[in-house]
């Protein structure tokens, strides 16, 4: 009996332990179960911690569990039965059915024809854009350099005569753009050159803008440039460039409203032979008289006239195309 | 400087006055025919290895004797003014040039001056 009751006291011990090992392992898979699909670690923490107080058996079973568990919980690439939920509804443009056509796909990248000619070409209209665009916006600002605050920096009133005799003041320039340039007729070399440039310019101006353009040349001599002097002198160079002369003050206060450095002897005897020196630059004043920019010598007629067009088509205001002779 | 004919209102190429009295300035054809003079005269002192014709004793000399006639043609053609601004632009075109080429030896680029607007 002793033997029987040991047998059953002992399959007593035997079989309680499996009984609280079965209840705990259950507690286990439940508690695995529902932490799992709410936050891994924690849960996997619990289990590990309370797994070494069972026979080490428990520990597969629990395990497994676990991996179950997250399955369940969130891992979209094994759906266990129903279709995963994708995150767009259309369907996808290029769907590859073998390992070879995804390689062949990501052996040159995103990259193929269609997408190089969309990048070249957006990036050549991209850089075409903005290089119009920074020059325009260059050319407002020298434009507007001189605007607004107070008096212009160059140019000014000025009173003077043109080569038939009539009276040729700052207002007469107004509603054209003016191309102002100062020289003398006993010039040498440079103002000839200067103003065979000017006829250029002239007539690529007009060609392009129409009749927007007034040249004038201010004269730095006047002692010997006489209006019948620089009518003779000028025809031969541009029918429509106005000479302009006058006193010896009204000349030199002209010259100092456009910063102009001329060197004429005050007193000169008729017939004196000598040079006048005097810098050497185009002004280009806008139609309402304000100075837009000076043109040097190192500019070709050509580069001289795109300059000034440039600057002529982005005027928005009204601009007069009438003949300045008629 | 004895030599320069100092009054030059005597010459030929001398303007004729216009019809308000003041002397005409020289025309196209009588700068190309001046400017033809010109380089004539320098082409001579090019040949005789003259740079400056105005500027020093010497020079004026070795001028005279090398490209008297040459030089003659010139005060003919041109006013005297443009004779006197010519010769010296000869000897300051010559310094630029020799300057530009030192510059450009050691290294050095030379950029021209240009408006401080754009490119």
């Amino acid at each position: 009996m002793s033997v029987s009751c040991n047998c059953i006291a002992g399959a007593m011990r035997a079989i309680r332990p499996a009984s609280t090992l079965r209840t705990e392992l259950h507690a286990v898979r439940t508690s695995a179960r529902r932490t799992v699909t709410s936050s891994h670690s924690p849960s996997s923490a619990i289990v590990y911690r309370a797994l070494p107080k069972q026979k080490t058996i428990c520990l597969p079973r629990a395990q497994n569990s676990i991996w179950h568990g997250r399955n369940l919980g969130g891992n979209p690439r094994k759906p266990p039965g129903q279709p995963v939920r994708p995150f767009s509804n259309s369907t996808p443009r290029c769907k590859l059915k073998t390992i070879e056509q995804v390689r062949a796909r990501n052996k040159g990248g995103p990259f193929n024809l269609t997408a190089a000619i969309l990048f070249i070409s957006a990036g050549v209209g991209l850089y075409f854009y903005f290089t119009y665009e920074k020059e325009r916006v260059a050319r407002k600002r020298i434009a507007e350099q001189t605007k607004g605050m107070g008096k212009p920096k160059v140019g000014g009133p000025f009173d003077l005569i043109d080569q038939d005799g009539q009276q040729f003041t700052h207002e007469d320039m107004q509603g054209k753009y003016a191309l102002v340039y100062f020289g003398f007729t006993h010039c040498p070399d440079i103002c000839p050159d200067e103003l065979d440039k000017m006829a250029l310019m002239i007539d690529k101006i007009k060609e392009n803008c129409g009749n927007v353009i007034l040249p004038i040349m201010i004269s730095c001599d006047p002692a010997r440039d006489t209006p019948a002097v620089l009518k003779e002198y000028l025809k031969e160079f541009h029918p429509d460039i106005i000479g302009l002369t006058g006193t010896y003050d009204n000349i030199k206060q002209t010259c100092k409203a456009y910063r102009v450095y001329f060197s004429t002897p005050p007193n000169v005897k008729p017939g004196q032979d000598y040079l006048v020196d005097h810098s050497i630059y185009f002004y280009l004043m806008d139609p309402e008289g304000d100075f837009v920019e000076a043109i040097g010598r190192n500019f070709t007629a050509d580069q001289a006239a795109k300059v000034m067009m440039d600057h002529i088509k982005d005027w928005k205001g009204p601009l007069n195309k009438k003949e300045h002779w008629a | 400087m004895g030599w320069l004919p100092l009054g030059s209102s005597e010459k030929p190429a001398c303007p004729k006055p216009s019809a308000d009295g003041a002397f005409e300035a020289p025309n196209r054809t009588n700068r190309a025919k001046c400017y033809e003079a010109r380089d004539a005269f320098f082409e001579c002192l090019d040949r005789n290895n003259i740079l400056d014709s105005i500027n020093t004793k010497g020079g004026v000399a070795a001028a005279q004797k090398a490209c008297g006639k040459a030089d003659q043609e010139f005060e003919k053609n041109c006013a005297h003014s443009w004779v006197e601004y010519f010769k010296k632009q000869r000897v300051v075109n010559y310094q630029k040039e020799q300057t530009i080429r030192r510059i450009e030896a050691e290294g050095g680029e030379i950029v021209a001056p240009q408006l401080p607007t754009r490119r």
